[in-house]
């Protein structure tokens, strides 16, 4: 709480003891935290470190729930981001916010148009979308083009000036480089430090170490919620970040991993799979018995690799070979047919796992419901017997299986969505990070019983953005960037180490 | 209004939140029976609403409109609706009472089937929505239908068994209340007891769920269709039979009807939850209210007027205790 800034007369957004917790996470403890004007600074740390948050609570997203922000000195709050925006505070968030059937000048200045008479004035908000273009160096792009017919690079330098137009002294840009192609990189860049130099204050986050070398005035370093360190760019080693980002706490107890098989039989194969840009030839064989994690930063494809094997995605190519012979799983039904017995685990269980205001019951045999049925009725001694032994063997803490499933912990409805498909007996599980937002001991279960799952021969492909949970459950990491899997590790070198140098692609401070 | 609760399947002393609108709307049944028969004690000095006779009629007639209920129902727990129905049922009955002959009833059901399917898969499969998709079905019908009759009446008559189906008895019961029954008796085991009708449930929930779990959903949306416009078919077919021949127009009084019917029985409009008793009083409701409303000589303004705000207070009612789930 008392730590003053090292020169007051310099910090222009102050952060003094800022706590923020949802439910019982804490995404950011105890910050403290302050930009200059005319800086560029850079926010580093892993998922789930308090970046996000941070970024939030300044552009009046959401609000501490301790601590206070100080604006050249003066205490400020922001209840939401237009207050923040008014005093000068802009954000570029990481997804595109632009409106695609508008064009370039009515996005520039959808917040606050220019005025005439009560209606919108046309030609000062073009006059001022062209002024707003030039400065950054974008006089080509005609303000009346609709946005969506413009490539993602010049959408983001829309994006851009939009932010621009709020006239902010500090902009922040939530990776917003992370889809631009190199050379598009160097003008925004051109841009940030031309807009630094005019006095503003810019934070960035991004997962490019080269690119924050390239801008960055000043680094910080994030975990866990906590400011772990700010320092002068080029003062600290890339291994040195790394070994910050990292930390050392151990919170999950995982349960022993078998030694290594000698040759386990393929269980499933993909050669050259590949989907849109996002995921580019992807070879990976997953053995029977093994539980292979797929690590790496958010977003770089992940979830549309498990998504595209579970058949949602349209327009996959390459090859999926699944028990040895080659399947072509073109929906949800396709992937738990037998031969294939895949299952999905998906990302939100409140929307993607669940019918929440469906009993139990309902929720436990919705996947299993032929395998339920005698002739065009279900069965329903079948289906009382199914439910009760799915929620034993999950141990699923229920009152009664008519219940609402919307009425059981976070936890609970998790086990509910594992019962499900353990009910149809997947001889291959797909899991898109399971255990977000559920409780240590649920955690616990849920790992021992992938490992024992894997013990009686199912193949577990475990998406995670805990790196722990890779490091304790996974036989096997593949770390995926960009749509690629980038390295492969095994055994000993499954650790934090490894997997955040090769998902922030740099190798040579992993060795 | 809750004096009574002829409803015992599920009876807990609490009432759950899927029957209360059951219970409810059993109760106001009897507040309608109760105004009606002082009414009728006060002007002709019997209990005409409570005999047998009237009771026996008055479900009769309420058949066409429970059936086409039945079907509109399972779209709506599917989270659509079917805006077709009017003009599906009168192509059912023109068609089956053009065809003539042992044809005539399967070609009445056939027709709906038809239309069902490609309500179906327009939605299902071209991702319309369904109130702009079936509107539009419904326009096509009528089009079809003026065109296949000329504009006129069609001269053809409903067939015997036709006839037979929408007006004979059996035992002193109306054969069109049997069918209605028979029709329940499936809808409500398709609902319970078959994987089509637990799914139907799931995807009004959260289809994106249901999909993920490898439910057949478009299968299920087409199927639902199918058997909403089937069901719209027979209750053409049967209203042709009722009124000897089939007309222009003559669907038009139960779209609006039918998705009262299904809404206050307490199936959420918006998909998802609802049982199929609370849509069998909820048609049975509309049809007293519509007949006590006409013995009371209430002028036509008036019921609407009532007819309407009934079916508003009792969704009102309804909302109030429902918690919203995001």
């Amino acid at each position: 709480m008392s730590a003053p800034p090292k020169d007051p007369a310099q910090a222009h957004v102050q952060l003094t003891g800022v706590t923020k917790r949802y439910g019982g996470v804490t995404a950011l403890d105890n910050v403290d935290f302050s930009c200059e004007l005319g800086s560029v600074h850079a926010v580093l740390g892993e998922n789930g470190a308090g970046k996000s948050t941070l970024i939030k609570i300044m552009s009046g997203v959401v609000q501490p729930d301790e601590g206070e922000i100080r604006l050249d000195g003066r205490l400020a709050s922001f209840s939401h981001p237009a207050a923040a925006n008014a005093q000068g505070i802009v954000c570029i968030f990481q997804e595109l916010s632009l409106l695609p059937d508008l064009s370039v000048a009515d996005n520039i200045s959808i917040s606050d148009p220019p005025r005439r008479f009560g209606l919108i004035d046309a030609k000062a908000q073009r006059r001022r979308a062209e002024e707003l273009l030039a400065r950054i160096g974008c006089e080509d792009l005609n303000p009346m083009s609709r946005v969506r017919d413009l490539p993602l690079s010049r959408r983001q330098m829309v994006e851009i000036a939009k932010a621009l137009a709020k006239n902010p002294n500090v902009l922040i840009l939530d990776e917003a480089t992370s889809a631009l192609t190199a050379a598009d990189v160097d003008t925004v860049f051109e841009i940030l430090r031309r807009l630094r130099d005019d006095g503003i204050s810019i934070l960035t986050i991004s997962h490019r170490m080269h690119e924050i070398e390239a801008i960055a005035d000043k680094c910080s370093v994030f975990r866990n919620g906590k400011h772990i360190e700010t320092f002068q760019q080029g003062a600290r080693s890339e291994g040195e970040i790394v070994q910050m980002m990292i930390g050392r706490e151990i919170t999950a107890h995982f349960p022993p991993k078998p030694p290594p098989p000698d040759s386990a039989e393929p269980m499933l194969e993909l050669k050259k799979y590949s989907w849109e840009d996002r995921l580019k030839s992807i070879d990976l064989t997953v053995g029977a018995g093994e539980i292979v994690g797929l690590g790496g930063l958010d977003g770089q494809g992940q979830k549309e690799l498990l998504l595209g094997l579970f058949g949602v995605l349209k327009g996959t190519s390459g090859q999926v070979i699944v028990q040895g012979n080659e399947v072509d799983i073109n929906s949800p039904q396709d992937a738990k047919k037998a031969g294939v017995d895949l299952a999905l685990i998906p990302e939100d269980r409140k929307t993607e796992g669940l019918m929440l205001p469906m009993s139990i019951a309902d929720n436990l045999t919705i996947a299993s419901l032929k395998r339920l049925s005698r002739g065009i009725f279900v069965d329903a001694d079948a289906m009382t017997a199914a439910i009760e032994d799915g929620i034993q063997r999950m141990q699923i803490k229920v009152g009664s299986s008519a219940d609402a499933v919307s009425t059981l912990s976070g936890g609970n409805q998790q086990k509910v969505v594992i019962a499900k498909w353990l009910m149809t007996e997947p001889k291959i599980v797909l899991l898109n990070d399971p255990t977000r937002g559920i409780d240590v001991g649920t955690k616990q279960e849920i790992y021992r019983l992938l490992r024992s799952l894997a013990e009686t021969g199912a193949s577990i492909v475990y998406y995670s953005t805990d790196y722990e949970e890779l490091i304790g459950c996974c036989d096997r990491v593949a770390v995926m960037y960009d749509g690629e899997i980038v390295r492969e590790l095994q055994g000993d070198e499954i650790n934090e180490r490894n997997i955040i140098a090769s998902a922030l692609k740099m190798d040579e401070a992993a060795q | 209004m809750t004096t009574s609760a002829p409803e015992p399947a599920t009876s807990r002393l609490k009432i759950s939140e899927d029957n209360k609108p059951i219970v409810m709307s059993a109760g106001f049944i009897v507040v309608i029976l109760a105004v009606g028969t002082m009414y009728t004690l006060y002007t002709q000095g019997t209990a005409t609403l409570l005999s047998p006779e009237y009771l026996l009629q008055q479900l009769q007639v309420g058949a066409f409109l429970g059936i086409v209920a039945a079907g509109m129902m399972l779209v709506i727990l599917l989270g659509h609706i079917d805006l077709s129905i009017p003009w599906t049922i009168a192509a059912g009955a023109m068609m089956a009472t053009t065809v003539g002959g042992p044809m005539a009833i399967p070609v009445g059901l056939g027709v709906g089937l038809l239309v069902g399917l490609v309500n179906g898969l327009g939605v299902a499969y071209l991702r319309i929505p369904s109130m702009i998709f079936t509107l539009g079905v419904n326009a096509v019908m009528r089009g079809l239908m003026v065109a296949h009759t000329g504009g006129f009446a069609p001269q053809t008559a409903a067939t015997d068994l036709m006839q037979y189906l929408a007006v004979g008895k059996i035992l002193g019961i109306p054969v069109a209340l049997l069918v209605w029954a028979v029709v329940s008796m499936g809808v409500m085991l398709l609902l319970q007891r078959t994987a089509v009708g637990k799914s139907i449930y799931a995807i009004g929930n959260k289809e994106a769920a249901a999909y993920l779990a490898g439910v057949p959903t478009k299968w299920v949306i087409v199927s639902a269709f199918c058997l909403c416009g089937m069901l719209a078919g027979l209750s053409g077919t049967l209203l042709a039979g009722y009124s000897t021949k089939a007309y222009q127009g003559m669907g038009d009084a139960y779209l609006l009807p039918a998705i009262a019917a299904v809404v206050i029985g307490g199936t959420h409009i918006l998909g998802g939850r609802g049982r199929y008793l609370g849509t069998l009083i909820g048609v049975i409701l509309i049809v007293l209210l519509n007949s006590v409303l006409s013995i009371m000589q209430m002028p036509e303004s008036g019921r609407q007027i009532i007819y309407g705000t009934v079916i508003i207070v009792m969704l009102l009612v309804y909302g109030r205790g429902r918690k919203v789930t995001s």
